[in-house]
């Protein structure tokens, strides 16, 4: 006859699915797209080096002199340490080595022709961020793997002696996998789980100019637009104690996650047959990334839509760098870049605990006969960001390292 | 020429690589101005890691007084001895019952759903029988179930309390007896609770609330008594025990009519001036002031205790042709009366702490904080029955996880007061409600 409401209810609210989001959040930015570049500091929008041109400035592949085809690879060795501010217990991320990979054709019609015809991809971020077991952030974040390829066809065309012009359409599509564990357990004590997991799609797009004003001043202009990865058909999975079942559904489950647009002015200089620089100023319209929602298609008390926010700032990093001739069929480049970090305080997350960063690298180019060449490049980093995050309330220092040691192979006709 | 540039390539290419994991260095925690060598806590079940209503080797390996026990040994602190239930005891609450769990529960209306269970029909009273003192390994936790700051003088307590029975050097000995036996260099008090807890949970029929006269003479003499070695210590205030989940649990309004029992109930109490509509209403309950009738309906604010019959509730009319008994309803009133006391009280505490220059926990302050909810390393913390994270079962009680929180609370006033650089620990690797 009566009922009551019901009393014991089950608020067990899931929390808030960060980021899913690439350990190197200028990673975008970070320019592993081509061995030369990476080599001088990642600089070399106005320089026209190989396909890998494409990529930083489709304008200046209008000055290819040859077809050529290159792919490469760069293994990132990136580890973080995470010092909780509270119980001075350190906890590190285990991440297996991050492999993304470049591959550019760049062709012409006819010998020395205006147009050029070429086809990128590359892989962005590629990396997964693993943090040991039962680390103190677990309810923040366990793993989050995340790889994406963008696949840019592009038209360049040379107006004059001095002006290139380039277009690029870029299509991306890649994975999600996201895991965390869920503040309830079960009756052996372990903790209940949640896995997010899906593909993703966007689309934008690639312009750039080169003038190379003198024999020796070269500048580019590049500008890459917004791509706006959309994850439509998400899978989200939740291990939770039988009890709780009804309040964590299996489902689907709709977000988003912009990559930002970067607009870079280039400078190149070559002193004489020997020496040439490189210097590359970015702007990365980051505050395109304001919010991070999850809409999952059931709804329970316990499993709510999330929105959170990440108020991102713009930012600008400066990258150059040098190539030095040491003999005929061998060169050697160097180079570093200082980019400030897009992430408030109050915003650093264990996926993204970036931070200002000051990064060195080089490496060296070896032409073996007419038609073949090895590139090969390093790069070092470290980052120490200490924060109190506004929504998880982890309070702790930052602290990654990360190599790049990179190969790639050229062939030219 | 170009062999060497390769292999110096590659070679420090190595030498990046393997020093690419960032480094730690370790801080080591200091005492500062502190000493923990003989460490001891009293209170109540609070302290001594009572919880899901009953004493357990589990509950008592994550009391407060534990934690900070071996947060204290990495400055220097002794060893830190605790009545242990026996390990596979499944221990025993202060009535003789057994610990809940949470399990499935089937109603009078044939409803099965999650609710806290008793693991056993009854609890193990073998845990009362034998007395565990040794004088070679004194205890260092008097957080004793049932203990109140007006007993710890008593030395016929033995008799009337079987937990600290078990623990006692005499039955002719106090607690405070006891305690001053260790001979302390640090101790923590965090009593009060319990002196409340009696009114509180009889819905205000049982009133043995001290006057703060008694309560500022028995707290004024413990911290005497206490310092008198020169021992510092940390004293604890006294929460606000309405915002325990055992209070705030059952909403007033949850009385959920449909349009024949609305008219049902209507027609009855109308002529008393009370009227009901379809949906959530307040419960009738029991108030011999109210009316000739002696009763009216709840108010909004006013609390209906954790120890309502449910399924009397659900099925018998009970807070509806039958009113709720006063036991089982905290009145405005009676809310204030509790509160103002504790507010006093707490105001001794303080000041107390202030003239002998000790470390003040504001536990009130914690569990305000629970009940506007938190959230800790990603984890949402809250004063919600279950859910919340933080209580145990019997919705009084801290779990694991919320004595732990309480221990960094602990932790943190005494680290500003002694100037120690003691760590906290993390909260989130203690255990909570277990679900099945």
């Amino acid at each position: 006859m009566y009922s009551m409401k019901q009393i014991y209810s089950f608020y067990l609210f899931l929390g808030l699915f960060l980021i899913p989001h690439f350990s190197y959040s200028q990673g975008f930015q970070v320019n592993f797209q081509g061995q030369k570049q990476q080599a001088m500091g990642c600089a070399g929008t106005a320089l026209q080096t190989d396909g890998a041109s494409l990529f930083f400035n489709p304008g200046a592949s209008a000055f290819a002199k040859e077809n050529s085809v290159n792919v490469a690879t760069t293994p990132i060795f990136a580890n973080v340490m995470y010092i909780d501010s509270a119980t001075n217990d350190v906890y590190r991320t285990e991440n297996p080595v991050g492999t993304p990979f470049s591959a550019y054709g760049l062709f012409q019609l006819k010998k020395d022709g205006k147009l050029k015809l070429g086809i990128a991809a590359y892989t962005p971020f590629g990396s997964t961020v693993q943090w040991e077991k039962n680390w103190i952030g677990r309810f923040a974040i366990t793993r989050l793997e995340l790889k994406a390829i963008f696949i840019q066809p592009t038209i360049s065309y040379r107006i004059s002696d001095k002006i290139g012009v380039g277009a690029g359409f870029v299509y991306s599509t890649g994975n999600v996998n996201l895991q965390k564990d869920i503040p309830v357990q079960f009756e052996d004590g372990t903790f209940a789980k949640a896995e997010l997991a899906g593909k993703a799609q966007g689309f934008g797009y690639n312009l750039g100019v080169q003038i190379n004003a003198t024999e020796k001043l070269g500048i580019g202009l590049n500008f890459r637009s917004k791509v706006q990865m959309n994850l439509n058909d998400g899978k989200a999975t939740f291990t939770v104690p039988e009890g709780l079942d009804p309040n964590f559904p299996d489902g689907k489950f709709v977000g988003s996650l912009p990559l930002p647009q970067v607009t870079t002015l280039g400078l190149s200089y070559k002193l004489n047959d020997k020496w040439a620089f490189v210097l590359d100023i970015n702007h990365v319209a980051w505050k395109a990334y304001d919010t991070l929602a999850f809409d999952y298609e059931v709804n329970t008390t316990s499993l709510l839509d999330t929105k959170s926010a990440r108020d991102y700032k713009n930012i600008v990093a400066f990258r150059a760098g040098a190539s030095y001739k040491v003999m005929k069929n061998l060169e050697v480049r160097f180079g570093g870049g200082y980019g400030l970090t897009p992430v408030q305080d109050g915003y650093v997350t264990p996926e993204t605990p970036d931070g200002n960063r000051a990064y060195g690298t080089f490496g060296l180019g070896y032409k073996l006969g007419e038609h073949f060449a090895i590139d090969a490049s390093c790069y070092y980093t470290q980052i120490t960001r200490a924060d109190i995050n506004k929504e998880t309330n982890l309070s702790g220092t930052f602290t990654t390292k990360a190599i790049a040691a990179g190969i790639g192979f050229i062939y030219k006709w | 020429m170009t062999k060497n540039i390769l292999s110096i390539f590659t070679f420090s290419l190595l030498v990046v690589l393997t020093a690419c994991k960032p480094k730690y260095e370790a801080t080591t925690p200091e005492q500062g101005e502190m000493n923990p060598t003989r460490f001891v806590m009293i209170g109540g079940g609070h302290a001594g890691g009572y919880m899901d209503d009953a004493l357990t080797y589990e509950g008592q390996t994550n009391s407060v007084a534990n934690i900070l026990a071996e947060q204290f040994k990495t400055i220097g602190g002794g060893a830190f001895n605790q009545p242990y239930v026996s390990q596979s005891s499944m221990g025993v609450s202060m009535a003789g019952l057994a610990p809940f769990k949470l399990g499935y529960k089937t109603d009078c209306k044939n409803v099965t759903s999650l609710s806290p269970v008793r693991i056993a029909t009854g609890g193990d009273l073998a845990v009362l029988n034998d007395n565990l003192y040794t004088a070679s390994n004194k205890f260092g936790n008097f957080g004793i179930p049932g203990l109140k700051l007006m007993d710890v003088s008593n030395t016929a307590y033995a008799n009337v309390n079987p937990f600290f029975k078990r623990m006692t050097s005499s039955t002719t000995s106090s607690v405070l007896d006891n305690m001053m036996g260790v001979d302390p260099t640090f101790f923590s008090i965090f009593l009060g609770i319990e002196d409340v807890m009696d009114y509180a949970k009889s819905g205000g029929k049982n009133n043995n609330l001290p006057s703060t006269a008694n309560f500022e003479a028995a707290y004024s003499n413990l911290v005497q008594v206490m310092t008198a070695n020169g021992a510092k210590g940390v004293v604890a205030t006294i929460p606000d025990v309405t915002q325990m989940p055992y209070f705030t649990t059952i909403p007033w309004n949850g009385l959920n009519l449909d349009s024949a029992s609305n008219q049902t109930l209507n027609s009855i109490y109308n002529p008393l001036n009370f009227f009901f509509e379809i949906g959530s209403n307040p419960f009738m309950i029991d108030d011999p002031a109210a009316n000739d009738f002696g009763v009216r309906q709840i108010l909004d604010g006013e609390l209906l205790l954790l120890s309502v019959p449910l399924d009397s509730v659900k099925c018998n009319q009970m807070g509806v042709l039958f009113p709720l008994r006063t036991e089982f309803v905290l009145t405005l009133e009676e809310i204030s009366t509790l509160r103002n006391q504790i507010a006093a009280y707490n105001i001794i505490i303080k000041t107390i702490a202030a003239q002998n220059n000790l470390a003040v926990v504001e536990t009130d302050k914690f569990a305000k904080n629970l009940k506007d909810g938190f959230v800790y390393n990603g984890i949402s913390m809250s004063a919600k029955f279950v859910s919340g994270g933080a209580y145990s079962l019997d919705g009084i009680h801290y779990n694991a996880k919320g004595n732990a929180l309480l221990a960094n609370e602990f932790i943190k006033v005494i680290n500003k007061k002694y100037k120690s650089t003691l760590h906290q620990v993390n909260a989130g690797n203690y255990g909570a409600t277990l679900f099945p």
